[in-house]
Parts: C-alpha cells; structure tokens; sequence
C-alpha cells in the first residue's frame, strides 16, 4: 500500500466571479522514502494540491471531493484533532518562500524549541540537543540558531525551514516550490541536502515545481498535472524519455539544455483552460496539435500499463506523436486570438 | 566590426567611506550590430546594475558609457531623447510593464508619440511590428486590454513595444523569468529572430545559462561586480576558465535523468567574501586559490580564442 493516495481528489475555491474548480479530480500516489515530483505550469492545481493534503488551504478553499489516504487513514473524513495528531507531525511541509515558514522577530532557537516542546513534547534539554542537531542535519552550523531569520542568506533560510519541516520525524514532507525562488548555485546545494536527508532518513517527499530539470535532477517518480488534473504519471525515466501525453512531450522540447541541441525550442502556444468552465472534453485539446474530434467531447480515462499511467485518447499512437512533437511546425498556429 | 555599444572601466559605488559598496567595478565589454551578449551571474553580482547604467537608467559612478561612437555618459535629458529611442529595455514583468488601462494600439503609440514619429506612420508600424511579435491578425488584438491577454501574449506585447521605435539594441533583463515554461519558447524564438532580421545588437542578463546559450553567441559571467570571464558561450560553456564559472555551469539543472550529480566545485555561500584589501573576492569560496590570491587581485586578461578571465590559475 502506498503511504499517500490522493483519490479524485476536487479543491475549490470561492470568487467573485464564481467556482474555481482548482483540482478537479487529481489522482496520485507516493510510496514510502520515494520523492514525487508533481510539476505544471502555473494554476494547474499543484500547489493547491499540494496545500489541500497538508490542510493549509486559504479561507476561500475547501475540499469538495475525494479523499486523502495517509498511513492507512482518510485525511479528509478525520476530525480537526485527529487531523492535528497527523500533520506537522507524520505529513510535514515546506513553503515556497522560507519567510513564511520562519517568525521574522523570533530568533532561530526560540522558533525550533517551540515546535519540538509544544507540538513535540520534547523537555527543553532534549528539545535543545535535537535542535542542534536538526541544524547540523541541513549543513547549518548550530551557532546560528541565536540568529535571526534576516540574518540569513535565502539559501539558508530554506535550510532553516528544512530542518523545520523535519523536527518531529515525519514519515512524509511536502515541499512547494523550495528553491524556484533560489540562484542556480544555491538552489542545487539545497536539492542535494533534500536528497541527501531522503535517502538518509527514508523520507518520502512530494517536491511541487514547475522545473522538469528539477525532477530530472531530484524525483524518482512524477506526476504531470494540467488545469487540475493529473494528466500522466509514471517513474522519472519512463515519463521523461517515453511522454505519453502530449502536454508532456511539450514540456520536454520547451525548454534549453545547457549542454544539448541548440536547434529551435518548440513552444506551445495558447494557454490552459479558465478553471471557472473547464471545456468539456480533455482540458489540453484546445492546445494540443494531436486533437482529434472526440477529444473535444469525452473526458479521456486514465489509462496505467505497468507503473505509467496517462489521460490521452492517442496514447497508443505515443510514439509516432512524439516524433512529431519535437517539431515546431507541428505546433504552430494554435495560438489564436 | 563597430561597437553599437561599449562600456569602458564602468563602475557604480553606492554610499562612500568604509559603508561604500562597490556593486560594479571595472566594467568592460562591447556589443556589435546583430550581436548578443550574455551577462550571467547571481543575485546581487551586479549584472542588473550594470544593464542599467548602459541604458543610463542609473549614473555610473566611474567610467563611460560609449554608444555608436559617442560619450553618452554624461548626456542629460533632452540631449539622450535620440539614444532613449535606439536603445530601448525590454521589462521583465509583462503582469507589470503594461497600463492595463491602455489598449493594446495606444501602449504600442505612446512611444512612437513620445519620439516624435508622424502620427500618419503610426498605423503601420504597429501592423508591422504586431506580425514581427506574431500576434495577427493585428486588428484581433489591437483593442484588447491587458488583462485580456496571457502571459506569454502581453511579453509579446511588451517586446513589440521595445521594438516599435526602431532601436538598434535591445536589453532585455531576465526576459521570461516570470512566463510558463510552456510560453518561454515562443519568446525566446521571437528574440532570436528580431535580432537576426533587423540586425540589432542584444544584450540578455540572466541566472539561467542555460537561457543564455539559447541567444547569446558571446557572455561575460560576473562575481561581485567584476567580470570574471568572457568568451563565445558554448566554448565557456565546455570548458570553463574561471572556478567560478565551473560552479555556474555544473549547477544549471539539466532535464535528463542521467547526469552528473557529484557535488559543485565550489565551498562557501556569497556571504563568504573577503571585505576589502587586494586579493581575488572569489578566493575563500575557490577550491584552487592559492598564497597570490590572497595578496593580488587577480586582472581580466586576454586567454587566447577570444577568451579573457581574471584567475591567476590557468585552468
């Protein structure tokens, strides 16, 4: 059994203009010490899900369907108390900006105890040596803890709010976007203390991005999510050298390789989907050049053969589609006005 | 080949006395017609700064600001009206660059207003250069409104504005820093084509090398306010002359599941940096720094095939 299943999972959220149907039926799975990378581009509903399994979504969201499996219990059907003996301490996270998971006026020290004695139980002695050693897990040197959090590099920062994450030995982190907000150097030092502290600790993570590199470069499995839905899922290889769905063919030929082709990057043109009225159908039809009628019409299925699971009608066709997705003349003029 | 633009030992200190922090120092570089020109190098190393001060957004504190041919670095208002047409910034934030009140046709006007072109020329300019940003049929989007429009579709926007007063170089900081993967492609290409067909002169600052190779032939990567190195970007790319360079390169995350993951050739954070005195400012980070780079700082010298690097080391 997985440590985490996410069933149809549906989040919404209440605006002025009506119903954001922000996650509309995601289905995923993490296996225990296993990262996930769950990528997309920006409103696909990765975030959100990533928040709406820690319990953190804002005021204006709210589960409205499906359920959260952890550890062999339904998050969503849990009492708020239940729910509190689970979060932070089993399922812990990791904001995107280090500031929001840091007091700005607390010292490091007073923010680590808080957590280890109140939600830990820890006494103060205890709760001290662990903080120390919390520190030294993520390569800071515990003299720092007398800091404040200004007083650190963005990069250390997210260190900080790593060691945080991890104070209480979850057996799951989930981390949104913790290091898009980093340069290049740092940002790969930190990828590498959260594989190093994965692969030590048998952690299992969900690393939320919307960088394939960082996937390539930190997952061992992905799940592809477009307009709230996850569209493909499978281990990084499969998904990353075999797309079977042709947004991730897309992404893969969209970006540059520092070392690779410097032939022409295939852009896909258009943009996803208002979440207040999906478009019947697959929601990526109306920018994918593969559309066939009945795309437009019928939600697509999801289809798993082996570990890789996708929602694409042609999915069978993949490999004649992906030959023809590294060419820019085959998407061109999607982008309509 | 002439320079459109050249920077010659330009420098910006901000405050004075033993606060001063010396955010660009020693500046030189050049940018020929249908050139482009990568500055890379992280937060805080000045690459922005230095962008600025050849737009002459910002006063240079030392040195000159040189283009086509003229000292433009002490120029004031009235007598830049000519420069601040030819050399136009393309803005990094399309949520942000544009008045959402204005349609699409008056944010594209507006420049050709300001830099006195008749208004009989303005209605074909802005068809050309909406078909130059591949935003056709023109009349589809020119009485849209910003908030209409996506990301991607306002950068285009955004680029056509730059382009539409005729400039002869473009600098474009972080261009699509703020865009969907999905969508940078298209903008990248519309960059590299502009270039090409109209001849411009380019200068890109970015983090991303990765973005960098993608447009530029040549980059200078910069450390703390110096150029470290210089050279054809694939070259620098495959075989780094300065340490720090290597860092940069082995750190740029590449989409592939197979790839080097040992750790980077470098110790330290930026906050590692000696304060003041000679010595190279790289050197407490460096994994190959030795007695002389503690006591000389290291110059920017010529290193055969149009490379230059400030390392004592010969890597």
């Amino acid at each position: 059994m997985s440590l985490l299943s996410v069933e149809n999972l549906q989040v919404h959220y209440r605006t002025g203009a009506g119903t954001v149907r922000a996650v509309d039926g995601a289905t995923l799975s993490v296996e225990a010490g296993s990262i996930l990378g769950l990528v997309g581009e920006s409103g696909c509903g990765k975030s959100t899900l990533g928040r709406a399994v820690m319990g953190v979504l804002p005021d204006s969201g709210r589960i409205a369907g499906g359920r959260v499996i952890f550890e062999g219990a339904d998050l969503v059907a849990m009492t708020e108390a239940q729910q509190r003996a689970v979060r932070w301490r089993r399922l812990s996270f990791i904001p995107q900006t280090a500031m929001n998971a840091l007091d700005p006026v607390q010292r490091l020290r007073a923010q680590m105890l808080e957590v280890l004695i109140e939600r830990g139980g820890l006494n103060r002695a205890t709760a001290q040596t662990r903080a120390e050693e919390l520190f030294r897990m993520v390569g800071l040197d515990p003299v720092r803890l007398s800091d404040y959090p200004h007083q650190f590099s963005g990069g250390m920062r997210q260190r900080a709010s790593i060691a945080l994450a991890l104070a209480l030995n979850p057996a799951m982190v989930i981390a949104d976007e913790p290091v898009t907000a980093l340069d290049v150097i740092v940002q790969r030092q930190v990828l590498d203390v959260i594989r190093e502290l994965q692969s030590r600790l048998g952690l299992a993570m969900i690393l939320v991005t919307h960088d394939m590199a960082v996937v390539a470069y930190a997952c061992d499995r992905v799940a592809v999510m477009y307009a709230g839905i996850v569209v493909e899922a499978g281990a990084v290889r499969e998904v990353l050298e075999r797309p079977l769905h042709p947004y991730t063919m897309g992404l893969t030929h969209a970006f540059p390789d520092v070392h690779g082709e410097t032939g022409e990057l295939v852009p896909i043109d258009g943009s996803p989907p208002s979440l207040l009225a999906p478009p019947p159908g697959c929601r990526f039809a109306p920018r994918c050049p593969f559309a066939v009628a009945r795309c437009h019409t019928d939600v697509p299925p999801a289809v798993t053969s082996g570990d890789h699971m996708v929602a694409c009608w042609r999915a069978d066709e993949a490999p004649a589609l992906r030959d023809l997705a590294a060419k820019t003349a085959t998407w061109a003029a999607m982008d309509t006005p | 080949m002439t320079a459109v633009i050249e920077a010659r030992a330009l420098g910006k200190t901000f405050g004075s006395g033993r606060r001063a922090v010396h955010a660009v120092q020693g500046v030189d570089l050049s940018v020929a017609a249908g050139e482009a020109l990568g500055i890379v190098g992280e937060s805080g190393c000045g690459k922005t700064t230095t962008a600025r001060m050849l737009l002459r957004l910002e006063e240079p504190t030392a040195g000159q600001v040189i283009f086509d041919g003229l000292d433009i670095t002490h120029l004031r208002s009235r007598a830049l009206l000519p420069f601040r047409a030819r050399a136009q910034l393309v803005f990094q934030n399309p949520f942000d660059a544009l008045n959402p009140r204005f349609t699409i046709r008056r944010t594209l006007a507006e420049p050709l207003r300001n830099f006195g072109i008749p208004e009989a020329e303005h209605a074909a300019r802005i068809d050309a250069v909406m078909a130059r940003v591949r935003l056709t049929p023109a009349a589809a989007w020119l009485d849209r409104f910003p908030h209409e429009l996506s990301g991607g579709q306002l950068q285009r926007v955004v680029l056509a504005r730059a382009l539409i007063p005729g400039p002869t170089l473009i600098v474009a900081d972080e261009p699509v820093s703020m865009l969907d993967v999905s969508v940078r492609a298209g903008i990248l290409n519309l960059l590299r084509a502009a270039r090409d067909e109209l001849g411009l002169a380019a200068i890109y600052i970015s983090h991303d090398l990765a973005l960098i190779r993608y447009v530029c032939e040549r980059t200078v990567v910069m450390y703390l306010g110096r150029i470290v190195e210089e050279g054809p970007t694939a070259a620098l790319i495959a075989k780094p002359r300065h340490p720090y360079t290597a860092a940069l390169v082995a750190a740029v995350p590449v989409p592939r599941v197979d790839q080097d993951r040992a750790a980077l050739p470098i110790k330290g954070s930026l906050s590692d940096t000696p304060t003041g005195g000679p010595g190279c400012a790289f050197r407490d980070r460096c994994l190959h720094a030795f007695a002389r780079c503690e006591t000389e700082t290291p110059a920017l010298r010529v290193a055969g095939d149009s490379r230059r690097v400030a390392c004592h080391l010969d890597m």
